[in-house]
């Protein structure tokens, strides 16, 4: 923390911001993706944007980049305001993004990837170019060999050559999309170093990420997103500890008010005892019908692994689980479409349906069995199915010959959601359900998932804390694979814990 | 066989190769800014009766040339403008101007059936065509064939030592990393498929120039095709594209002088011979490529896909 405190006068001082974001607003439709959002911009700070999926976060730095124009407010560099039509401006101004997925061209030179677009002559001097991107690569310590072809390296060292581009255009903000995200250890421990060397030259670093522990480590400045807006920012010397940030980052301020009306718990629908494999280390729980159990964490402490195993995408490695009362292995040998389980998947627009089927092809995704006359498809009634389904959801528009990707989020979400309870499941699991939806379709979604446990153990995945004490029975608190607690929501002392829970702490 | 014989079988070869190199290197450089051109075969049969009515018309072979190559770049244009701006499917696009070529040329060239011109005629280079071997091969050419040895090296000088041919490559393998880096992808993508086009077209144009010296219907006779074929054997390099141009010109003279010879072989089966050489030659590519198994397939990695717009 030393760094940090030695360095956090710099702000007081007479240094002009960067870059200056005043009141950015930004709709898609009816969500608020990023709503009034202020924030300064450094020379010589590294700014971490903690927030979790679906916080805005990715909107606000497309803004930066120059992909989206806000709709409200506005950008300033170096105190003038500025409006970018396109990236290529917001690279000429000094911004350069380092994204999660790499615009690299694998088939060309890590030098040839560089100096792409800026090599200041018609003809090429291959040496030359090795030559200029190799002394960048150690000025900034990124170490890499300027000739070798993109293809053949690992992923940190295709994000040093991003970071490269980044330094050869001279810019002076670089924006980092979870940049640890695809990296190991020890090639993040790396680029940390390199951050850091680039932030003493006096460059502007911010980057996006919703684990803790690095944020702490990395960051001088730490701004918390949540639901689009900017709910807190501190300099990482005044931060007492993990738990508050965890707690700041997820929320629990109730936004809908929701009737929800107890319903008698009946049998044991899944038992999930001692499991561990890939990303999970001894996880037990049960759910019975009638229930609704909320796992909440940070993502990717577990939660898609656990997914995967209860819907059978990947097989328990050791440990025990039982779905309604069948072992994993029998029950997915024999599983009925109708009447047994239930998913509805984060990834609503890929996993969940097929972006150019419409709504009756995409009904028949899941529930073909029910229509099957031997080898035919009754497609009449499944049309007649979807159009009830439309119908009964308010999915919109009510046309089921729309193909799926032309409904908004919340429609589709909607529609799949009526899928999935047309197959009257008893186990249903929902993975992240409201994520980016507007209010009125998460309210939707809500009764929807409190009206199912009247047949069904529900089994609910957010990173959302408040939908996570608005519907659930109990919760679960993940970290690192674990379960960190299990309780009920009206266990008041415990509901205060689940920040430091959620951070790993459990004192 | 006589020394005589080798030779002018030789310097067939060398005459056969040089309308197949013009369109397989045209080819190249469409496919490496990412565009599949199937319609060579009718950018060259249509290019061939541009440079020959110009030549006809005017008297100039020199004009002709010119004629043949801007007729290839606009045709391709077309394709351009197609897969570019209309998002059209590659494949069909490219299948619609070959038939659309080859058509259209038959069609106003019906009239010019057997009509001559005087085009490009060879003439020997001084010094150099008096080396032993080389020089009755190679240098004693006509004009356009002496334009054709610069060509590999002109192209691989294009795409791998210029700013232009890097964006070109670039664009060919991952559009939105050009796009991100300033560069403006579609008008790479129109610049390669045209400018690939206008060397199509140069090679049309020696069929009516240099080849024959009159119009006669379905000139190009597949030579479009075996280009297509060429590219992937020579693995997108302008180099290796000379060796196949070489390998198909030289079975074309070998198939043309047994049929002159008076052979008890079909001339039918004979004629099958070069297109029968192309599968040979796909497959042997194909196994080699799976062979060497260096990781990444030698084709421009977007070639084929549209760029379709943000949004």
């Amino acid at each position: 923390m030393t760094r940090a405190q030695s360095r956090t006068d710099i702000g007081a001082v007479d240094v002009l911001p960067l870059v200056r974001l005043a009141g950015v607003t930004k709709r898609f439709g009816q969500v608020l993706a990023n709503d009034g959002i202020s924030l300064s911009i450094m020379p010589g700070r590294i700014k971490a944007l903690l927030g979790e999926n679906g916080a805005g976060k990715s909107t606000l730095m497309a803004m930066l980049a120059g992909r989206f124009q806000p709709d409200d407010g506005h950008i300033e560099v170096a105190g003038e305001r500025v409006r970018f039509a396109s990236p290529r401006e917001a690279i000429a101004a000094g911004i350069g993004m380092v994204y999660q997925h790499f615009m690299l061209v694998e088939n060309m030179t890590v030098a040839e990837n560089v100096l792409l677009g800026q090599e200041g002559g018609f003809v090429l001097h291959p040496a030359a170019m090795r030559r200029k991107v190799g002394e960048l690569a150690e000025r900034f310590g990124l170490g890499i060999d300027p000739g070798a072809r993109v293809g053949g390296l690992s992923m940190g060292e295709r994000q040093r050559v991003e970071i490269l581009k980044l330094l050869y255009r001279e810019s002076q903000v670089l924006i980092f999309d979870e940049p640890t995200a695809v990296l190991t250890p020890v090639e993040a421990e790396s680029l940390f170093t390199a951050l850091r060397t680039m932030s003493a030259q006096g460059k502007a670093i911010v980057f996006i990420s919703h684990k803790l522990e690095e944020v702490l480590s990395l960051a001088d400045e730490i701004a918390i997103l949540r639901r689009g807006r900017i709910e807190g920012e501190f300099l990482a010397s005044e931060i007492e500890s993990p738990s508050e940030l965890a707690r700041r980052m997820v929320g629990r301020d109730v936004v809908l008010d929701i009737k929800r009306e107890a319903v008698v718990h009946g049998r044991q629908v899944l038992d999930v005892r001692h499991l561990s494999g890939p990303g999970l280390d001894d996880v037990s729980f049960d759910l019975k019908r009638g229930e609704i159990l909320a796992i909440v964490g940070v993502a990717g402490n577990g939660q898609q692994q656990l997914v995967e195993v209860v819907c059978g995408l990947s097989r328990p490695d050791s440990g025990e689980v039982d779905i309604l009362g069948q072992s994993w292995a029998k029950f997915f040998q024999s599983r009925d479409w109708k009447g047994a389980l239930a998913w509805i998947p984060e990834d609503r627009a890929g996993l969940a349906t097929c972006r150019t089927l419409n709504l009756t092809d995409n009904l028949l995704l899941t529930t073909r069995q029910g229509f099957a006359q031997g080898q035919w498809l009754e497609r009449a009634r499944a049309r007649e199915t979807a159009k009830g389904i439309v119908r009964e959801h308010n999915v919109q528009p009510g046309n089921i010959e729309a193909q799926a990707w032309q409904l908004s989020g919340g429609n589709l979400q909607k529609f799949v959601l009526g899928r999935e309870l047309y197959r009257e499941p008893r186990l249903m699991v929902a993975e992240q359900p409201t994520q980016g939806l507007d209010v009125s379709a998460t309210e939707a979604v809500w009764q929807r998932l409190l009206e199912a446990r009247k047949t069904a153990g529900v089994l609910l995945v957010t990173g959302d804390l408040t939908e996570a004490l608005t519907l659930a029975d109990r919760v679960v608190v993940m970290f690192r694979g674990r379960v960190m607690g299990l309780f009920p929501v009206t266990d008041t002392a415990q509901v205060e814990r689940i920040g430091s829970l959620m951070a790993g702490l459990k004192e | 066989m006589s020394p005589e014989l080798i030779i002018a079988l030789l310097a067939a070869a060398v005459q056969g190769a040089a309308p197949i190199l013009f369109a397989t290197l045209g080819e190249m450089l469409s496919e490496k800014a990412g565009v599949l051109n199937l319609g060579v075969e009718g950018v060259m049969a249509l290019s061939a009766f541009a440079a020959f009515i110009v030549c006809h018309l005017t008297g100039s072979a020199v004009l002709g040339l010119f004629a043949g190559g801007f007729a290839g770049a606009l045709l391709c244009g077309l394709h351009a403008l197609v897969c570019q701006v209309f998002l059209g499917n590659q494949v069909v696009s490219g299948l619609a101007l070959t038939i659309f070529g080859v058509g259209l040329s038959d069609f106003l060239g019906t009239p010019y059936v057997g009509v001559g011109t005087e085009g490009f005629r060879q003439f020997a280079v001084p010094l150099l065509s008096h080396l032993p071997m080389l020089g009755p091969v190679l240098f004693r050419q006509d004009a356009m064939v002496y334009l054709v040895y610069c060509a590999p090296v002109a192209v691989w000088f294009l795409l791998n030592r210029t700013s232009l041919g890097l964006g070109l490559r670039a664009t060919g393998e991952m559009p939105a990393a050009a796009a991100a880096a300033g560069l403006n992808p579609q008008r790479l993508r129109a610049f390669g498929v045209m400018a690939g086009g206008f060397l199509c077209g140069l090679g049309g144009a020696y069929l009516s120039l240099a080849h024959t010296h009159l119009w006669s219907t379905g000139l190009s006779g597949g030579r479009g095709w075996v280009a297509v074929a060429l590219v992937i054997f020579a693995f997108w390099r302008p180099g290796r594209a000379v060796i196949g141009a070489l390998l198909f010109g030289g079975v074309m003279a070998f198939q043309l002088r047994l049929q002159a010879e008076g052979t008890n072989v079909p001339s039918s089966l004979l004629l099958m011979l070069p297109y029968a050489l192309t599968v040979i030659v796909l497959v042997f590519s194909a196994a080699r490529a799976k062979y060497l198994k260096t990781g990444h397939s030698a084709a421009p990695a977007a070639l084929g896909v549209n760029i379709e717009p943000e949004g």
